[in-house]
């Protein structure tokens, strides 16, 4: 293992943040208080790669609308919400027009408030949750498809697809991984029952105990839905099939991670809600190419290509408002309305944060992705944001 | 040259000067004791001479080597143990385990097998406890093992620290009865001892310690015949 | 009745992993005073033993060899280069070390490799299951029962038969004693991080074959669990960190299977509870550790 490379990193980010940083009175400053380490790293890391290729791409053809450079600051919240927040507090003294915050809600919140109060716009980089913007107000943006939206496709997929019993598999360690909640109202709502449901401790991996409680169902499920993502999507389903159950599972964008593609026979028909789906011609598999060409290799998460759409959200709110002022942008992004996303087409306008997307669902077959469907679900149907 | 030559010997725990200046010679085929009140240093001298504890001040020089600072699994292989007071055998572990274990310098040499039969000849009754744990012993057969085990490693001179302690008066008759067969197996003695008597009697040279200084030297007779160490140990008038 | 035989296997192979885990700290433990909360680290370098192998497509019978070999090197190589130095500091010195090397080794990993997860597929006959009556038992679940019984098993004739694991054992019991016997402190230390390398190369193995992918981060709870595993059995004592792991697990396992739904999310809560409880009425754990001298 060579460590000059942890040095030359270190090095690097030490400069960036010692070094006084005078920007042209026409850049766009964003501040970007992500985790590059810690446990939101898996998230956060792929994130601002996609944004740095966005940035690049603007930057190259000489700024947004030809006159607004991109200049991007990193600090590494270091997956700590107090981090976040001092990190946030910083970037924002430090004269950044546009906030970026980490995955998770929890540490979003601390330091959305510090952009609340500062009336700048804040975007969590691929947050899913659908409460964030209601707990911090309607300068915090979230940049993914919400849990309930997501939820509401997964559901309305089992009901078409003819399941009728349901089981939910949840955690109460995150929000996130409450999400067949949301699943079990809109089945419910459309007629379908739950038979079954269990609690998980994230990171536990041994889920004998929930599949022997599973194979004991009367009536039997026909479909199982969790939230559950890595480690324990992949020791749950293994364990699952292990077991006999042959039933179908839906789960979420968690598990759309090279892991699930991995994991051979187990996995094979599992179906998964994400944020898009790379089809021929579709501007995902845009991205996919030039991630490539920048990277050597293809992005192994979405959460790349959600990072993109958020420059990409970001420039299209700038050439809306023609300025880089912070209220300016935030009024522009409340405006924004079909922006094109790598992902998916982006809107703010009539949300309260949470922007409107298309939800894809993905099944495995023989460790490759197959796209179901793409919808945006009607509105009708979403669950409203439990807290 | 003298077997054992220390020097000068200073050893802190902390800011507590333990031993202040200690200097002893023991030549080849001597018993030699330390004799000493609790606490005048003794035991930790010992300690330090063995390299279980730094040398803060001194030099030790064991056969002609300068050994000060050097680990006590190295001075051990040079021919010099310790067997240590309170006897601490290994109790979780057998009689047996307990002597293999004394014998690791000698496995290379395969000479353990020897070894054995003459502690087993030494030390009948650790034949018939062979498999027991060493914690179930009695005290007196404890002694026996701990000493049988630092013999184990074939050493040319034996620090033994306070091998009586604790013993029936019985069984101290044993032991001191044993100390006097180890010489004659030509393995030299550096015995501290509580029991003066005894360890006059047997001993043929000896050192008086106290607070950390040697006080007094000479030949077990003088020692027994001075007139401060009748007053300090031999309850004599 | 047969959901209770079935839980009664599920406890079984979870308590056995965390048995493994715990009987990897408690080596260490027994020996230097110290828990390694690097300990974790080592399950996650097998991972990645594994996952570049297969990358790099080494022979399948090469791997598990290969991954347990690194997991020993990569605990010895710890105690060389981060314990070491340290020798004669106190447990807290050394407590606060093992986090350091826990933390570097995570960010490295993140910076070096990736902060994502890697997938190492696991062979699919690994995943399946037999039948044994009305019971389904997974094979990676009879796998980590029977890796469990092996390693107990080698593990007690090292220590039992070879000079090295008597000598382990008698460093346990009286460090210094130890060395007046001719036995080097260095090589004793370093064969108790080599078997609490190749315990916790053996767990690491388990681990990844059940969640089939490598992460940064994943050594952390495993030895959390092993951790309390250890406490519980008494810690610092061998056959206490099994008993604790066996423990653990049948805890886990039972409240997951015995508690009604509406408590499920303070399961965690109650099993700690439940341990704590058992250290009120025993405080030295359920096997009270020999009292001990450090080096």
């Amino acid at each position: 293992m060579k460590l000059v490379p942890i040095y030359a990193i270190a090095g690097a980010l030490t400069l960036a943040t010692m070094l006084p940083q005078q920007a042209a009175a026409d850049d766009l400053v964003v501040g970007a208080a992500i985790s590059l380490t810690g446990g939101l790293a898996y998230a956060d890391v792929p994130a601002q790669k996609g944004m740095q290729l966005a940035i690049d791409e603007i930057n190259a053809a000489g700024g947004i609308g030809g006159k607004y450079k991109i200049d991007l600051r990193l600090k590494d919240s270091r997956s700590d919400p107090a981090q976040t927040s001092i990190a946030a507090q910083e970037l924002i003294d430090d004269g950044a027009s546009v906030l970026v915050t980490p995955c998770d809600a929890d540490p979003s919140i601390g330091a959305g408030q510090m952009a609340q109060s500062a009336g700048v716009a804040a975007f969590s980089t691929c947050a899913s949750s659908p409460n964030l913007p209601l707990a911090v107000g309607d300068h915090m943006f979230t940049n993914f498809p919400g849990d309930n939206v997501q939820a509401t496709v997964s559901a309305k997929y089992a009901i078409d697809s003819g399941y009728k019993n349901a089981y939910i598999l949840i955690s109460p360690d995150t929000s996130y991984t409450q999400l067949p909640n949301y699943f079990k109202t809109v089945f419910e709502t459309l007629g379908g029952k739950v038979v079954g449901e269990d609690n998980f401790s994230i990171g536990q991996q041994d889920f004998s105990a929930q599949v022997t409680k599973i194979k004991s169902l009367e009536p039997a499920a026909d479909v199982i839905m969790t939230a559950a993502y890595e480690p324990d999507f992949p020791a749950f389903i293994k364990q699952l099939r292990a077991a006999g159950i042959t039933a179908p599972v839906i789960g979420s964008d968690g598990i759309d991670s090279p892991t699930t593609f991995a994991l051979g026979d187990v996995a094979e028909g599992v179906v998964f809600s994400t944020a898009g789906f790379a089809a021929p011609g579709s501007p995902l598999e845009a991205f996919n190419a030039k991630y490539k060409a920048a990277n050597g290799e293809n992005p192994d998460t979405i959460f790349s290509a959600i990072g993109y759409d958020l420059i990409k959200v970001l420039e299209a709110a700038v050439l809306k408002a023609d300025s880089v002022d912070r209220e300016a942008i935030w009024q522009a992004v409340r405006e924004l309305e079909n922006v094109q996303g790598a992902t998916s087409t982006i809107t703010y306008k009539g949300t309260n944060g949470v922007p409107l997307r298309q939800v894809s669902l993905i099944k495995v077959v023989k460790g490759d992705r197959e796209l179901v469907l793409q919808e945006a679900p009607d509105a009708a149907l979403i669950p409203a944001p439990s807290l | 040259m003298s077997l054992l030559e220390v020097d000068g010997l200073a050893v802190s725990y902390g800011p507590i000067k333990a031993v202040r200046d200690v200097s002893l010679v023991v030549e080849a085929g001597e018993i030699v004791t330390v004799l000493g009140a609790n606490g005048a240093g003794k035991s930790t001298s010992l300690q330090a001479i063995i390299g279980l504890l730094p040398a803060q001040q001194g030099r030790v020089r064991f056969d002609g080597h300068d050994v000060t600072g050097e680990s006590p699994e190295r001075i051990v292989r040079r021919g010099m143990t310790l067997t240590p007071e309170g006897r601490r055998i290994f109790a979780p572990l057998t009689v047996e385990e307990n002597l293999r274990i004394g014998a690791a310098t000698q496995v290379r040499r395969g000479n353990t097998a020897e070894l054995w039969d003459q502690m087993m000849e030494l030390f009948p009754i650790l034949a018939s406890r062979r498999r027991q744990l060493a914690g179930t012993l009695s005290g007196g057969e404890q002694q026996q093992l701990a000493i049988a085990r630092s013999l184990m490693s074939r050493p040319r001179l034996l620090l033994l620290d306070e091998p009586s302690l604790g013993l029936a008066p019985i069984v101290v008759e044993l032991i001191f009865d044993l100390i006097g067969r180890l010489r004659d197996l030509g393995i030299t003695i550096l015995l501290v001892e509580q029991n003066v008597h005894q360890a006059l009697d047997i001993a043929d040279r000896g050192y008086v310690v106290s607070g950390g200084t040697v006080v007094l030297e000479g030949t077990a007779e003088a020692l027994k015949a001075s007139a401060d160490v009748q007053k300090a140990y031999l309850g004599q008038a | 009745m047969e959901i209770f035989v079935q839980q009664c296997v599920n406890a079984l192979s979870l308590g056995g992993t965390y048995a493994l885990l715990a009987l990897g700290l408690a080596v260490v433990f027994s020996v230097l005073g110290m828990i390694n909360f690097a300990h974790g680290e080592i399950l996650t370098i097998t991972g990645y033993t594994v996952f570049f192998s297969l990358m790099l497509a080494v022979p399948a019978v090469l791997i598990i060899p290969l991954a347990l070999i690194v997991a020993m090197l990569a605990a010895a190589a710890m105690e060389r280069v981060a314990f070491r130095p340290l020798r004669g500091a106190g447990p807290t010195s050394l407590l606060i070390t093992s986090f350091a090397v826990s933390g570097i080794l995570q960010v490295l990993f993140q910076n070096l490799i990736s902060a994502r997860p890697r997938p190492v597929p696991i062979p699919d006959f690994l995943t399946g299951a037999f039948t044994v009556g009305p019971f389904h038992i997974g094979v990676i679940q009879s796998l980590s029962i029977l890796a469990t019984l092996a390693m107990v098993g080698l593990l007690t004739l090292f220590l039992k038969r070879t000079l090295l694991g008597m000598a382990i054992r008698a460093a346990a019991v009286d460090f210094p004693t130890t060395r007046l016997m001719g036995i080097r402190a260095n090589r004793v230390i370093l064969a108790a991080f080599a078997i609490s390398g190749l315990l916790a190369g053996v767990s690491g193995l388990l681990w990844i074959a059940q969640r089939g992918s490598v992460d940064p981060l994943m050594g952390f709870l495993p030895v959390l669990k092993a951790f309390i595993a250890a406490i519980l059995g008494g810690i610092g004592n061998l056959t206490g960190a099994v008993i604790g792991g066996f423990f653990l697990g049948a805890i886990e396992i039972g409240l997951q299977a015995a508690l009604p739904e509406p408590v499920q999310p303070f399961r965690d809560a109650i099993a700690l509870t439940l341990v704590v409880v058992v250290l009120l009425y025993r405080p030295q754990g359920l096997f009270g550790a020999v009292h001990s001298v450090r080096p």
